[in-house]
């Protein structure tokens, strides 16, 4: 089998490429939802993998992996490999699961970081207020995720640091957090708590942006309380570096998970955090660190040292999440939940035709169809087409 | 002082970006040849820098520097960097060695990676002839480096080269082919080395461009093989040129243990993925490219952390055309002592020294003179170089 061609289009916001071969099994892939900018980029690697044959899914890998990077200039080799796996996958007839060495678990538990209901205020009680809709809802999360400190937007409440916020909203404000601004935090985060009392885990987003004191200082008050994990504290989110030796000088010293690792590429880039346990938990992008099979590789590698695994995903929408609950179903016992990508918008059930990925108890069935599993419903899916790539369901 | 627009084109397939102030000064930078399909990426950053004063050069910097990566990823980013330098130069009246704390040199020293000969052949006197031409080169480098091994597609050139079948022939930038050099294969390539050697003598110093896709101990068994020698470096031995990650963990067990110096850092990006390399004195050299690690104050802090744990600074710049032999000069004037010399850009096509004024910067004795004139010292003929435009990019000029 032989690929004839890389396709890509702009759906709902989210790359979304196809690749098409010479037998007539075509495969996708997806970049999260708000990186439409990437699409030339997806064209840059096509005439690096027509030609090959897609059910040897890593010798395509090994032509244009190198052309990757830290998020998000890892996303198109990503998607790429989403969809050879979803050709392999459909070529043999098994889930993408079989071929990534079978499954372990016949369902799979996420975690929430995508539900969400708007805030009435600031103030601790629409945090509890809020946290209480999302503890309510029918998925039944068993971890729920929030966003506070840095990442939360508290940078922006007057006097919470040291510090002037740059007005670059891609930019990671940081500093040291006044007394005042940590009060202000503890008092939200222990609202939370009260909330979700021992039904449910609460893990924080925070950043990055802190100082590795105040990283510690806040671990240190969490202790003793359900907090699954912080996450981000002093680098991640889009920075492109790792900087272990920051998350060294914080992990060893609580007993609260630290959490990173959403915009690291490629298992070279994990060396330092994992053989050196700079981190407890790992929390790479199916949709940026290069694939369904690198995540494996890092999941084992991460499992090797104990740390554990508690994947990325929010904005990996309808494609992404049929890849993250393959890849979930094969993960060592490291594994605790991958945050759900929704649909989004809501209308990509209409275009797609899937598996039930309905979640239960915050668990998905993992499904036995070939590839991974879903496909598009052409006559719906044209509708969404840009003008520029009215062409992409065509051979 | 604000930026009103970036526009970029591809000139002689070099992206060039172009940024537009109100005040009517403009400042230029550029991305290396080989990089056109970079175009769309640099436009990714103009909303992020519009607005913004270009004379405080660090403060837009903040807005876009996280959104770049490892080469070719880092290359708009440092490219706009560029082009700011060249505002706030203008803008100030003062060449930008003066805005990156002065100049410690009246003339910088370049290596020669890019003036090159047809060999006629592969075997080792055709590597001394071909040695022997760039020697005798009327820049008179003082360094030339050579590419072997994998970085030099002696996989491709002989058989049985190394235990592997390659991915792709050749020098391939998609896959660095990479395994154990056979007994054959490292005679055959200690030979071409010695060929050359011998025709430099002590006169010029040789830097090998070698991989990536050596093992550890084929380094280490290379350089012990060189060891008193006029090398001046190894470079990208186990990991770089392309390559997404750094791997400092390789070059641990090769540079403690030789004193052939060992070189690395094309493809990296931002200081932040040098501390592993410079902290534990991982490497001898570093060579990264300031179109690739986010621009020239980047460059300037990493050679002085560098120097700080006795770590030489070579740049890399083959591919940097004009406009980045411009910055470089500026750059080298700068850096401490730890800087040996870069890697001389040349204009290419030659109809580039046609469509911009200003400096020409001759190579005497593989020394280069430090300019003056205000910012990057070139600027744009539009009206010449207004010939060389794509279609799509005729509005490059236009304010």
């Amino acid at each position: 089998m032989k690929i004839t061609d890389l396709k890509v289009a702009i759906i709902g916001g989210a790359p979304i490429i196809r690749i098409t071969t010479d037998e007539g099994i075509d495969g996708i892939g997806a970049g999260e939802t708000w990186k439409p900018y990437l699409k030339p980029m997806v064209e840059f690697y096509r005439d690096k993998i027509v030609g090959g044959d897609p059910t040897d899914v890593e010798r395509v890998m090994i032509g244009i992996r190198r052309w990757g990077a830290f998020k998000p200039w890892g996303t198109a080799v990503s998607a790429i490999e989403m969809a050879l796996w979803d050709i392999a996958g459909k070529a043999s007839g098994l889930p993408v699961y079989k071929l990534l060495g079978g499954k372990i678990r016949d369902r799979v538990q996420v975690y929430n970081g995508s539900v969400r209901f708007p805030m009435d205020g600031k103030e601790p009680e629409h945090y509890a207020e809020n946290m209480q809709k999302m503890k309510d809802h029918p998925y039944n999360f068993s971890i729920i995720k929030q966003g506070v400190s840095f990442h939360g937007g508290m940078q922006n409440v007057k006097d919470f640091y040291y510090g002037t916020p740059v007005d670059i909203i891609r930019y990671p404000n940081r500093g040291v957090i006044t007394g005042k601004g940590f009060k202000y935090l503890m008092a939200r985060i222990e609202a939370m708590l009260d909330v979700l009392g021992d039904d449910v885990g609460l893990a924080l987003d925070c950043g990055p942006g802190m100082t590795i004191t105040d990283a510690l200082k806040l671990a240190k008050e969490l202790e003793g309380t359900n907090i699954m994990w912080l996450e981000d504290m002093v680098t991640g989110d889009y920075t492109p570096y790792v900087l272990a030796d920051l998350y060294k000088q914080v992990t060893p010293y609580t007993s609260t998970p630290i959490h990173t690792g959403e915009q690291i590429y490629l298992r070279q880039n994990f060396v330092e955090l994992i053989e050196r346990n700079a981190v407890n938990v790992l929390g790479p992008d199916v949709a940026d660190v290069g694939g369904i099979a690198e995540m494996k590789f890092i999941a084992e590698y991460a499992d090797l040292h104990g740390i554990l695994f508690a994947p990325h995903g929010i904005g990996d929408g309808l494609i992404g999440l049929a890849a993250q609950v393959q890849l979930a179903a094969v993960l060592p016992d490291n594994y605790i939940a991958f945050e759900l990508p929704e649909a989004d918008p809501a209308w990509w059930h209409d275009i797609m035709e899937t598996p039930d990925f309905s979640v239960k108890n915050s668990h998905i069935e993992v499904p036995d169809t070939p590839g991974l599993g879903i496909r598009f419903i052409e006559e719906e899916a044209k509708k969404y087409l840009r003008d520029e790539d009215a062409d992409f369901f065509d051979n | 002082m604000k930026i009103t627009d970036m526009k970029v084109a591809v000139i002689g397939n070099a992206p060039v970006v172009r940024i537009i102030t109100d005040e009517g000064i403009d400042g230029i930078g550029s991305g290396q040849s080989m990089k056109p399909y970079q175009k769309p990426m640099f436009e990714f950053y103009r909303d992020m820098i519009i607005g913004k004063d270009p004379t405080n050069v660090e403060r837009v910097m903040l807005g876009i520097r996280r959104m770049g990566a490892f080469k070719p990823w880092g290359t708009a980013v440092s490219a706009i960097e560029f082009a700011l330098w060249d505002i706030a130069g203008k803008a100030a009246g003062l060449p930008v060695h003066k805005l990156l704390g002065g100049k410690v040199r009246d003339r910088v020293q370049v290596y020669n990676g890019v003036v090159r000969f047809e060999r006629k052949g592969n075997e080792p006197e055709h590597y001394a002839e071909s040695m022997q031409l760039m020697k005798d080169h009327e820049y008179n480098f003082s360094i030339i480096k050579q590419a072997v091994s994998f970085h030099g597609g002696m996989h491709g050139d002989i058989d049985d080269f190394y235990y592997g079948d390659p991915v792709f022939t050749g020098r391939h930038p998609d896959h660095p082919n990479r395994g154990p050099i056979t007994p054959q294969g490292f005679k055959y390539m200690m030979a071409c080395i010695e060929a050359i050697l011998d025709v430099l003598g002590d006169d010029v110093g040789l830097a090998l461009d070698c991989g990536p896709g050596m093992t550890v101990s084929d380094t280490l068994k290379l350089a012990q093989e060189l060891e008193g020698s006029n090398i001046m470096w190894l470079e990208d031995t186990v990991n770089g040129d392309y390559n997404p990650y750094v791997q400092t963990e390789l070059y641990k067990q090769i540079t403690p243990y030789t004193s052939t110096p060992i070189h690395t850092g094309e493809q990296i990006y931002l200081r932040q993925n040098f501390v592993e390399l410079i902290e534990r004195s991982a490497v001898n050299v570093l060579g990264p490219d300031p179109q690739d690690v986010g621009g020239l104050a980047e460059m300037k802090f990493i050679a002085e952390f560098a120097d700080l744990h006795g770590i030489q600074f070579a740049p890399h710049g083959i591919f940097g055309g004009l406009i980045g032999l411009a910055a470089q000069v500026q750059l080298a004037a700068a850096l401490p002592d730890n800087v040996i010399a870069f890697e001389l850009p040349q204009a290419k096509p030659e109809w580039w020294l046609d469509i911009m004024d200003g400096e020409r910067f001759a190579v005497k004795d593989s020394h280069i003179d430090v300019p003056d004139t205000p910012g990057l010292g070139v600027t744009f003929i539009p009206e010449e170089a207004k010939k060389y435009l794509r279609e799509e990019d005729a509005g490059f000029f236009d304010n």
